[in-house]
Order: structure tokens, then sequence, then C-alpha cells
């Protein structure tokens, strides 16, 4: 008869968080101290839960909070330790610290497998599986799988259990735990016991002892493998070699000390396997040795297998009364403490007994493993439906995950995109007004080109006309003139002196009417360099003409080894833009009483200096105006150099160095 | 003794100019009886060329020939004025007396007709009054040159001056006077731009101007009689 020794994983506290400064610690591990009276633990518990609430809440404090909840627990104050439990699950979710929120559902699951209500304790294993899968703990994930597959096996769900179980082995492998491998290498043994495959669940067994003596102190897990090993050679008949396990952990002289549970079972099952070999010898003695010693522990479920022991002992000595008391003892503790097994086993053996009412137990029996069946059954798919329930659980949170991802790659994209698009809009706006403003420019200067043209045109047909006129005085009307002169001076007129005289003077006359229509000719044809408007005198003009209208005083030098032939016209466009730009300036807002405008040849480069008397400005000023920047534009277009250097109410010096092409 | 016979050819587009020298001539020739004239006149360069040739033809000896320099142009275009004519003359008959007479009184066009066909007389029709038309045809038969009074004083201003202007540097001056532009000039004169300019530079500096437009160059070249 199989019995379990080993429990689903009790939590303890984690010694590493608990550092001696830390008084919350002090407080713990002094409630902990046997030597201590219960209350006083219990009112250590306190203060170390004040500590905790004192300070700033974080991981490291949830998981004091948990501990302490858990030492509640362990002081037998469950209402307390449910409070505190579950401040703590509600503080973990708030701060969505998984590891804690693991811990809060293990407390839980201690708890209920305590209280050996195993759905809710599976319930809260399944949780707590998910949280430490979320935070990579290993260890503590392979714990709540073991906790899964001990309540499964329990409910018979052996292959759930074992695949659970396989899962946990091969973390603990990992991680190395061997006292974890232990526990779970003897589930598997006590699984495959269940299902009478006697040989395997040795085969395990033999292997929790391989892993048990990688472990310095092992205890009294010793005990309890050798006794179920005991146990599957008992299931399996092989008597002998049940009774040699019995034999040798009995022979142990620190067992009935250290560990009465284990000696109890041993004497227990040893009695059991004396009486299964037909050898009665002490059976009764030891039996109820082993009884004894169970109930003094409160080992219910030990004490059920021992009252079935001896209620088969009381059939073979063929006690009856005594038989079906004891059986009917055992009976009602097994359904007190809900062992089903052991329950319709002391069903069974009534039925055996008691055949006046046998019909009525074997009724029970059935129903009850009827009944048993299906609550197994739904209990079962109750774990089925938590484990679906948590997958579901795992997949929403997966999908929202990824719909999070999603959605802000998506709008990490679009903010791109219309990031972009305004950049590209930005730049073509940008782009469209230089362009706006070029093609303006040329236009203009375009437009002053061919005014220079057209004035340059009307003044050569001017000239022209005024040579033709010059022409035409000169060779036509001077020739006739001459001819008619010289013929009356050759006239032989006569008549007295007076009137000879006369003739003559108004010869004289007509030679001076000559020469000055001579004169008018040359005056007319005299047009030197007037058809040529030269860049410097347009340049006087325009200073000329701001003079006017802002009244000051001006001078102009022109370097006289500038060649103003040599110079594009578009290069004198743009220098005359930019003086016109720099008087505009000077009138707008310098109101200077005396302006110089200088041309010069340094280096190849030509230097236009504007100089006025003016206000002046602060030339720190980062601020410039449409007049400035045209200025800068088109010193940019000549590749030149402006400075400006101005002081308030000194003036200003505009200096532009542009080289020469 | 035969008086000298002189073939006389005037040309000039005015026909009372042309009648006023034949007046003239005759006014002299009654008051000297040793020679005679035998005079053809021309109003334009076609027939003045004409004249030109016929007289190589008819072998006469002296030849006087009064000499306009504004004249239309032939119609071939190869005589453009007067003074093609008169070079024209003093390549063909044997050794002309030429009188230029015009109304120029550019003094470079003077300058070089001067230079060009070296007149026996050179008259500005300004100048001049019948007398001085006589006066002038007695010293061209007698003992040329004569030259009236502009042309005269033209010829001093140069010796006294003491620039010295080659052919290229007077024609320069003339072009832009007559408001050729820079940009041109090249193609009229046998001269790069930068050695234009290079002349007109010096040419500034001779004439002492400072300022960076030709007017006041032109103006200098004026008074100084190189225009």
């Amino acid at each position: 008869m199989a019995q379990s020794c080993v429990n689903p994983p009790k939590k303890t506290a984690i010694p590493a968080l608990l550092s001696i400064n830390d008084s919350v610690a002090i407080w713990i591990s002094a409630s902990k101290n046997t030597s201590f009276t219960l209350g006083q633990r219990k009112q250590f518990l306190t203060k170390a839960y004040h500590f905790v609430k004192a300070e700033q809440m974080d991981s490291l404090q949830l998981r004091k909070l948990t501990t302490i909840a858990l030492q509640n627990l362990k002081l037998g104050d469950t209402t307390l330790f449910k409070t505190r439990t579950t401040e703590a699950l509600t503080l973990a979710t708030r701060h969505n610290d998984s590891f804690a929120m693991g811990d809060a559902h293990w407390n839980y699951a201690s708890y209920y497998s305590d209280k050996e209500v195993y759905d809710s304790a599976y319930h809260h294993f399944n949780s707590a599986t998910t949280y430490f899968e979320k935070s990579d703990y290993i260890s503590e994930l392979a714990k709540m799988q073991y906790g899964m597959a001990y309540i499964k096996g329990r409910f018979k769900d052996y292959s759930g259990s074992e695949v659970l179980t396989f899962m946990a082995i091969k973390k603990f492998k990992n991680i190395e735990d061997y006292e974890s491998l232990f526990f779970c290498y003897n589930h598997l043994g006590q699984l495959q016991n269940d299902i009478y495959e006697y040989d395997k669940a040795l085969f395990y067994y033999d292997k929790a002892i391989e892993n048990l003596n990688k472990l310095e102190n092992n205890g009294y897990l010793q005990y309890a493998v050798i006794n179920n090993i005991g146990d599957t050679y008992l299931k399996k008949g092989d008597y002998p070699r049940a009774l040699q396990n019995f034999n040798r952990l009995l022979k142990d002289e620190k067992l009935k000390i250290n560990n009465k549970g284990n000696y109890a079972r041993a004497l227990d099952n040893k009695a059991y396997c004396k009486l299964l070999m037909k050898d009665t010898l002490q059976v009764a003695k030891q039996l109820n040795e082993a009884l004894r010693i169970r109930d003094s522990l409160g080992n219910k479920s030990g004490v059920v297998i021992n009252k079935i022991h001896l209620a088969r002992y009381f059939t073979y000595a063929q006690d009856s009364v005594r038989a079906i008391a004891v059986a009917k003892e055992a009976n009602r503790l097994a359904d007190e403490i809900r062992n089903s097994r052991d329950y319709l086993e002391s069903l069974s053996i009534l039925a055996n007994l008691d055949t006046q009412n046998s019909i009525t137990y074997l009724k029970r029996h059935i129903g009850y493993s009827d009944s048993l069946q299906v609550i197994e059954r739904k209990i079962q798919n109750k774990f089925t439906r938590i484990a679906y329930e948590t997958d579901e659980y795992i997949e929403e949170t997966k999908h929202l995950a990824e719909q999070k991802i999603w959605i802000s790659m998506l709008s990490l994209v679009v903010i791109l995109i219309l990031g972009l698009l305004l950049f590209i809009w930005f730049q073509k706006t940008r782009n469209s007004l230089l362009l706006f403003e070029n093609d303006q420019q040329k236009a203009n200067e375009q437009v002053y080109l061919i005014t220079l043209k057209q004035q340059e045109k009307l003044e050569t047909e001017r000239i022209k006309e005024r040579n033709r006129i010059s022409e035409e005085l000169h060779d036509g009307v001077l020739g006739k003139l001459f001819g008619t002169r010289m013929n009356l001076g050759f006239l032989e007129i006569k008549g007295n002196k007076n009137i000879l005289k006369q003739h003559q003077q108004y010869l004289d006359e007509l030679q001076t009417i000559e020469k000055e229509i001579r004169d008018v000719s040359h005056k007319l044809s005299d047009n030197i360099d007037s058809s040529q408007i030269s860049f410097s005198s347009i340049i006087k003009d325009v200073l000329e003409n701001k003079s006017k209208l802002g009244n000051f005083k001006y001078t102009l030098d022109i370097d006289d080894s500038i060649d103003w032939h040599q110079i594009t016209q578009v290069f004198k466009v743009n220098l005359f833009r930019i003086i016109q730009e720099a008087l505009q300036n000077i009138l707008k807002h310098a109101f200077a009483k005396k302006v110089n405008l200088i041309f010069e040849i340094e280096n190849k480069n030509l230097v236009v200096t504007v100089k006025d008397d003016g206000v002046g400005f602060n030339s720190n000023q980062k601020y410039k105006g449409i007049g400035m920047k045209n200025i800068q534009s088109r010193i940019n277009k000549l590749n030149g150099v402006l400075t400006i250097s101005s002081q308030q109410f000194k003036g200003t010096i505009l200096t532009i160095k542009i080289p020469k092409k | 003794m035969n008086p000298k016979k002189y073939f006389v050819i005037i040309i000039d587009d005015h026909p009372l100019i042309t009648e006023a020298y034949v007046t003239a001539l005759k006014y002299y020739n009654r008051h000297n009886e040793s020679i005679s004239f035998s005079i053809d006149t021309a109003h334009d360069c076609d027939s003045g060329r004409q004249l030109i040739n016929r007289a190589l033809k008819s072998e006469k000896h002296s030849y006087i020939v009064f000499l306009d320099i504004n004249l239309p142009q032939s119609k071939d275009g190869k005589i453009l004025s007067g003074e093609d004519l008169g070079l024209l003359a003093k390549k063909l008959l044997p050794n002309p007396k030429i009188i230029v007479s015009t109304t120029l009184n550019n003094n470079y066009r003077v300058h070089s007709i001067l230079k060009s066909i070296d007149p026996e007389g050179f008259l500005i029709k300004n100048d001049i009054t019948p007398l001085e038309l006589l006066h002038t045809i007695q010293t061209i038969l007698k003992d040329p040159p004569y030259y009236s009074k502009t042309v005269i004083k033209l010829l001093r201003n140069q010796v006294v001056n003491e620039f010295i202007l080659d052919h290229f540097d007077r024609k320069i001056l003339y072009e832009l006077s007559i408001g050729t532009r820079m940009k041109d000039l090249p193609s009229i004169l046998p001269l790069s731009n930068t050695g234009i300019e290079k002349r007109k530079k010096n040419l500034k500096r001779m004439f002492n101007v400072k300022k960076l437009d030709d007017r006041q160059l032109l103006i200098m070249a004026k008074e100084k009689g190189f225009l």
C-alpha cells in the first residue's frame, strides 16, 4: 500500500534576501525562533510587517511581505496569512512584479495543499507557473510544475503528472537541484507504483537515491525512499526483499528517535509484510506500536493504513469482531480525511467480514468508487480547464503584446511617414519659394538689361540722328552757302564804293554764318562716348538720385585700373543692384549726411566700400532685412564676401569683396 | 609764246562750288595771259574718276585738281571719298597740283589727308574768300604749297605738342570720337582688344586724363588738335 511521504514543495524563506542589517529580516528570523512563545513570534511578525509597510514598496519589499505571510501560515495564523498574501498579490499586481505575483500564488498553493484543497492548490500552482515563466525563475517554475504533478498524481492523472514531472526534472537538472530531482524521481516511482509498474517504480526510486547521494545531508529522505522501495516490493509480492528493506530501516537506531513517522511506517509495513508471509510473530505488537506512534504524531492517513493492516491481521487471526471494529474505525477515519483509496479498501474489508451488511458495504463501495471516478474525472477536467484557461491567458497576453508591438510599430511607421512628408513638403515649399525668388531676381535683371539695351539703342539712334543733321548742315547747307558766297564774290558788281563795300560786308557776313553753322554741326556731332553708357556713369546717376532723396553729400572714387569693359554685364548688374540696395538702406535707416562710395582693386578682388555717417546699428544683430538678404545672396552669387561694421550713431561701413573674373 | 596750258579737274558735289572755282580760274586767267586753263568739272566720284582717266589718255602734262573730300562714294564702292580720288590722281597723273578744298575741319582727317595726298593746296572752305582763292591759285602755280589758316593752325598745334601719336593712336581716337564701340574696334583696326586697351591707357596717360570714361580723353585730344 503506497503512502506518500513527500508533500508538495513547501516554501521556506529565501535567505539571500535577508541580510543581517535588515530589521525586517531580524524580526522574521526571530519569529522562527522556537524559543519564543507563539504569541511573541506572532508579534515579531506583525512588527516585521509594519517595517515592510513603512518602506518604499519595491520588489524586495514585496518578497519580504510574501515571506511574512508564509511565516504567518507556519505559525498557524491562517486569517492573517490570507490577508497578507492577498495584500502582497494586490501590491505585486500594481507593481507588475511577476515574481512577487508568482510568489503570492505559491503561498496560496502551499496553504491549499496543506488544507488538501487540491483543486484550489492546483489553480494557484498553475497561476504561479505563469508568472514564474514570465520572469524566468527556473527553479521556482520547476517547483510549481512539480507541485502540479504531485496533485495530478493524487487524482490519478498519471500521464499528466508524468509529463509535468519530466518538465520539472529537465529544469532541475539544468540548475543541478538534486534535492528537487530526488523528489521528482520519487514521485515518478510512486506514480509507477500506483499503476502497478513495480519494476519501473524501482528504477525511479534508484534514480531518486542516486540524486539523494549527491546531497550532503539527506536526512529523513533516505528513510522515506527506502520505505517506498519496500512498499513496492511488498506490492510486487516480493516479500523477502520488502522485508529486507524494512529491516534495514528499522536497524537504524537513529530512525526511531529522529524520524518517528518513517519508523512507524517501516514498523507497520514490516508487520504487514510478515502477515502476508503468514508469520504472525510479534505482528500485532508491532502494528499496535506503529499505530500508537502515528496516533501520537497525528498522522491520520498513517493511522488509517495502520488500522486497515490491523483489520487484516484480525481477519487473519479470525477475530472478526475486532477486525470489523478496526475496519469500521479505519473506514470512518478514511472518510474523515477523504482518503478514498483507504476508504474503499476498508469498505471491501468490511464487506468481506460483516456478512450481514456486506451488500450494504458493497453497494457503498461501488457507489463510492463510481462517484470517486466521477469526481476524479471532474477534477481532471478542472485541471485541464485551469491549464487551458492559463494557456488562453498566456495566448491572450501574447496576442495583446503582439498587438501592442504592431500598434507601436505601425504608429512609428506612420509618424515616420508623416515626418517625411512634412519634411518633403517643407523642403518643397522652401525650394519653390527660393525658385520663385530666383526667378523674380532673374526677371528683374532681365528687365534691367533690356532697359539698359533699350536706352543704349535709343541713345544710338539719337546720335545717328544728330550726326545726320550735322552732316546735312556740314556737307549740304555749308557747301551750298560756300558756293553761293564764292560766286557772289566773283560777280563783278558795278556800283559806287558804298555798294561795293556793302557787298563785301555781306560776303563776310555769309562767311560768319557759315562758321556758325559749322559750329552747330560740330556740336551736333560731338557725341563722344555718350553712346556708351558707362557703368561708372550709371553708378554716379544712382548716387546722385539717392543723394537728392536722402539729402546727403556723396563722393565717388573709382580706381582707374578697373576695366569695366572686361567685366560681364551680369556681374555689373548684380553689383549695381547691391549698391542700389545699400544706398536704399542708407536712405531708409541711416539718415546719413555723407556717403562715400569707393571702388578699388585689391589682389585681383574688386572691393567696394559704402561708408556712411548715419545712425548705424548693432552689427551682431541676427535678424536681417530683405535688403540685406538680397545683398548677401547677390554677393554669394558672385562668390564674394560681405563684411559690415557698424557703430551706433557713428555710421556703417559696408565692404564687399568680389573676385574679378 | 604760247600760254602754258593747265588742265584743270574740279571735283565737288555742289555745282555752285564748281562754278565758283571756274569763275575764279577764269578771273585769274584774265589777269595772267601767260597761262590758259582747260577746265572739266565732276560732281561725284565716278565722274571724277572718269575725268582723271580721260586726262591720262590725252597725255596732257600739267594738271590742277580741285578736290572736295566729302563726296558720294563711287558706285562700285572702290572710291570712298575725295581722298581716294586724290590718291588716284597722284598715282596716275604726272606731277599734278592738287588743291584739297573741304569743309572738314576734323584735325584727324586733315592730318591724314596731309599725310596721304600731300596736296599743293589745302583749303578749309570756311577760311577762304574769293580773294584768297585767287591767291591760292597764284601760289600753287608759282610756289606751292598753300594752306589755309585752319590747316596752318593745326600744323602749328601739332608741332608745338610733344605727343607722338602714330597712325593707330590717331585712328583709335578718331573712331572713339565718332562713337565706335570698343568692342567693334578690333574689326576696324589690325589690333587686338588688349592692344587697343593698352594704347588707350597710354593715350590717357599722355593726355594726362585721370577719369575713367573716354569722354575726357577725347576732349583733351580735340583740344590738342588730334581730332
